[in-house]
């Protein structure tokens, strides 16, 4: 029996309109598409084509193995139209234009792949590397290549999780269509050859554990392979709170997991990984779910990268809403204004909740059978048979902080967001807001999500965050010393974004 | 509904044009706000909880609704005449400042406006009560900077300010409650009992006065179900252990004060009652007597001006117990309710500043 480990706080996202539906769609190959050359983490990558060359999907089209990255491929068949610097989430970026053919074959790594048992770690790690799913997970795949700030033999522990703990899960079984467990254990097979060293974690939701029911020989058979239980309530899914539920370790808040020797890849990410090594695939398309209540039929899509957002939302969304578009996640994700930006291997959602811009009338007497609430004053929480709904509207006058406390006890990390935010906004800015442990702030955005008086705690603490590093009182020294197994840290490893 | 709209949009576009009018916003923008949800969006997170300040406070009202009905029941329709007289002034007291303050209404006085008639006797004059809510939202709220900045329950305030400046009216006459029957819903107030009152005190005094004085004690089942003497609101004690219950589950109300005050009130009774018997009333007797269940769920557990500190509410909760049946069983008052939260309120950025310090140890000097 695994263990089950938790967290204090959280919040659990139940029962939401909008789960994707349990089948995989296949995106047809678009006849364009956009190639930024920063994707995720890591620095920009060396363009090595100019615009008339004819490429092929699976062909490496940028990469740099002096600066923490992993190669960038062209996803289909064409000719490549333009390339520009464009801004890309805040960072000043190349992207690449390639008109496409319409073809959809692609190239593998290598001509001939080998069994892949036989390959010897080397192959393995420059396999990976070529496949660019090194790039993959939280903080990279190390290898001899330079994708991951540390090195293999560095790395002491992985963590392979799904939880459900997001408002919005793909559920494993979907993840599994054309794949078995049995790869999935390929895989992390595969990472334990790169990284003898590391003690391989596999973490599930509770509810999801009769998907690993064969593999209970191979689980026993490895003293290097551990299966624990996650709750699933959010953040589960952040690297600080794997961290301290899987491992049992205090994580160095602002930093990489893998800058305390621990690597973390969802479970897609190591099914990536098989196919990079067993089928010599690319890393040149994703799932992608499409949940919230905006979109027509919330589904799963497999898309090629560098597909243009409009591609996707066009005539998917529900008619008579003026949809919000996020990234990734509900509560911290980013917001997609501009449609004309592609796809890129950091994106797992795209979630689409309509924008609410009503006055309600009488909204604070109102039942409230689909409204979510922390607190249990709305009947939904009594009734789990309706479904909940999001949607954008701020729900409340924003009134002064009453202390209700509920920021504290959902904070996840055990900071008080109230008392922060008082601080920053009497722009009291000094040693306290260190030593009441600002710098732990994960920015979950669950302290905004459950305030009553509507306080953007959040963009307080951020604020205040900012404010002290001006002053000297940096991170660094915050944080910093109370680590003595730091092993590197480039400031400019995260690139300009947030985590 | 679009009449209102209409009406609303109206005052609005006038007084944008005309200053004098103008002045009164906060009144209209209130109206506005209380009939219309909002219609501006999140930013970061993208979506929000859908509780907010209105539905809060409304439900605090939802929970005192049982003592509410309860006490027209038993002392007559003056009852509710006492809690409009606390609405009417307390609210004008709010609007007042706001206007001066350029500010927007808060709903705290709702739940304030509410509380301060519970913790009234039944016979006080209606001027008294008027005076009471104005002295208690403007010294215990206002003067501080409104609401989230008060040290003091508002509520609390007033009522010592009236014990103290009127201890005859505020302690000397108790009424009869009405029972069976309608009740008090077919009266105004029960005169008969009133003027009996005058000639033998002792006869409807609180159970409190009785034990005090050595009187026989009324049963459990009469203290539970609000049969005997006492404030407005405070004698209905089943329909306050349902209310504060219900704000408890619905996460309105933080179940630690609640729980460690009404247990320290056992167990120091207990203790005392054991050594002491004459001095210490009955545990049970205790927690069923005063107006123990109106504090404990409804003014200690007040979000502003308890600790806000997990632990610091464990402690606030036992500190309140001690000082309760400190005050009762000393001291020449026979309710130590109110001043014990009102001393805990003195000492709560104390007890905060204490866990701070301990919970976050420092990291940079």
């Amino acid at each position: 029996m695994p263990k089950h480990v938790a967290f204090r706080g959280g919040y659990r996202f139940t029962n939401f309109q909008g789960q994707p539906e349990n089948i995989i769609e296949e995106f047809f190959v678009p006849n364009i598409v956009r190639i930024p050359l920063i994707q995720g983490f890591g620095s920009e990558l060396d363009c090595l084509i100019k615009v008339g060359d004819r490429v092929f999907a699976g062909q490496i089209i940028a990469r740099n193995d002096q600066n923490i990255s992993s190669p960038i491929h062209a996803t289909i068949n064409g000719i490549v139209s333009d390339i520009r610097r464009i801004n890309y989430f805040g960072q000043n970026c190349a992207i690449v234009t390639i008109k496409g053919d319409g073809s959809s074959e692609y190239k593998k790594i290598q001509e001939k792949p080998a069994n892949w048992q036989e390959l010897s770690i080397e192959d393995i790690e420059e396999k990976l590397y070529l496949s660019g799913v090194s790039a993959l997970g939280y903080s990279g795949i190390p290898s001899q290549f330079n994708s991951s700030i540390i090195k293999p033999n560095e790395v002491k522990n992985i963590i392979v999780y799904m939880s459900d703990s997001d408002p919005f899960n793909i559920s494993p079984e979907l993840l599994f269509s054309d794949k078995s467990v049995q790869n999935l254990y390929d895989g992390v097979i595969i990472l334990h050859k790169i990284m003898p060293n590391a003690t391989v974690y596999i973490a599930t939701s509770r509810n999801y554990r009769n998907i690993l029911d064969g593999l209970d020989d191979q689980l026993n058979k490895n003293d290097w392979l551990k299966y624990r239980y996650l709750r699933s309530k959010y953040p589960q899914n952040h690297e600080a709170m794997l961290v301290q539920t899987v491992l049992k370790q205090k994580f160095p808040y602002g930093y990489s997991s893998a800058s305390i020797g621990t690597i973390i890849l969802d479970f897609q990410s190591v099914l990536h990984v098989y196919e990079a090594i067993v089928e010599s695939k690319p890393l040149i398309e994703r799932t992608i779910a499409l949940c919230g209540s905006a979109w027509q039929k919330p589904s799963i899509v497999k898309v090629r990268l560098g597909t243009i957002l409009d591609d996707i939302v066009h005539s998917r969304i529900k008619d008579g809403i003026k949809p919000r578009f996020i990234l990734n996640n509900l509560l911290m994700g980013t917001e997609l204004k501009d449609l004309s930006l592609p796809i890129d291997r950091s994106y797992s959602q795209i979630i689409a909740i309509p924008e609410d811009t009503e006055r309600e009338f009488l909204k604070f007497v109102r039942l409230g059978f689909r409204r979510d609430s922390y607190s249990r004053t709305f009947i939904s929480n009594f009734l789990p048979l309706f479904q909940k709904e999001f949607d954008t509207n701020k729900h409340g006058e924003e009134r002064p902080c009453i202390s209700c406390n509920y920021c504290e006890e959902v904070c996840p990390v055990g900071i008080i967001p109230h008392i922060l935010s008082k601080y920053v906004k009497r722009s009291i800015i000094d040693e306290t807001l260190a030593n009441l442990h600002i710098y732990d702030c994960i920015q979950c955005g669950l302290c905004s999500y459950v305030c009553p008086s509507k306080i953007p705690l959040v963009q307080h603490i951020k604020e205040g965050m900012e404010m002290l590093t001006e002053q000297g009182c940096t991170r660094d020294k915050c944080i910093l010393p109370h680590f003595d197994n730091i092993l590197g840290i480039v400031d400019s490893y995260r690139g300009a974004k947030e985590i | 509904m679009n009449l209102i709209r209409y009406l609303l949009d109206n005052i609005n576009r006038i007084g944008e044009n005309q200053p004098l009018i103008g002045k009164f916003k906060p009144i209209y923008k209130a109206l506005d706000d209380f009939f219309y949800g909002t219609d501006k969006v999140t930013s970061l997170p993208h979506v929000l909880d859908h509780l907010d300040i209105k539905r809060y406070m409304s439900l605090v009202i939802l929970g005192l609704l049982p003592a509410t009905i309860a006490s027209i029941y038993f002392w007559g329709w003056r009852a509710l005449l006492i809690i409009i007289v606390s609405y009417v002034f307390g609210g004008a007291v709010e609007v007042i400042f706001a206007i001066t303050r350029k500010k927007d209404i808060h709903e705290g006085f709702l739940v304030t406006g509410l509380i301060f008639p519970l913790i009234l006797p039944p016979s006080i004059p209606l001027w008294m009560v008027a005076v009471g809510i104005v002295f208690g939202i403007l010294f215990g709220k206002e003067v501080f900077g409104g609401t989230g900045r008060n040290i003091f329950n508002p509520a609390l305030v007033g009522r010592i300010f009236l014990s103290i400046a009127f201890p005859r009216a505020m302690s000397a006459y108790w009424q009869k409650p009405f029972i069976g029957g309608l009740g008090g819903f077919v009266h105004y107030q029960n005169v008969d009992a009133l003027t009996k009152a005058t000639a033998d005190a002792l006869t409807y005094a609180t159970p409190l006065n009785l034990f005090r004085s050595g009187g026989e004690l009324p049963s459990y089942y009469n203290l539970l179900m609000g049969f005997s003497a006492g404030c407005i609101g405070e004698t209905f004690r089943i329909g306050l252990i349902a209310g504060g219950l219900f704000l408890i589950l619905t996460r309105i109300v933080n179940w630690r004060i609640p729980l460690s005050f009404l247990a320290s009130v056992l167990i120091f009774s207990f203790i005392g009652n054991h050594f002491m018997p004459s001095r210490f009333a009955p545990p049970i007797f205790q927690l069923l007597s005063g107006g123990l269940l109106l504090g404990a769920f409804f003014m200690a557990t007040d979000p502003v001006t308890c600790p806000f500190t997990r632990a610091g509410k464990w402690i606030g909760g036992v500190i309140l117990g001690f000082l309760v049946i400190l005050i009762r069983s000393f001291s020449g008052y026979v309710e130590g309710v109110m001043f014990a939260i009102v001393l805990l309120n003195v000492f709560t950025p104390l007890i905060d500043r204490i866990v701070l310090d301990i919970k976050y140890p420092k990291v940079v000097k």
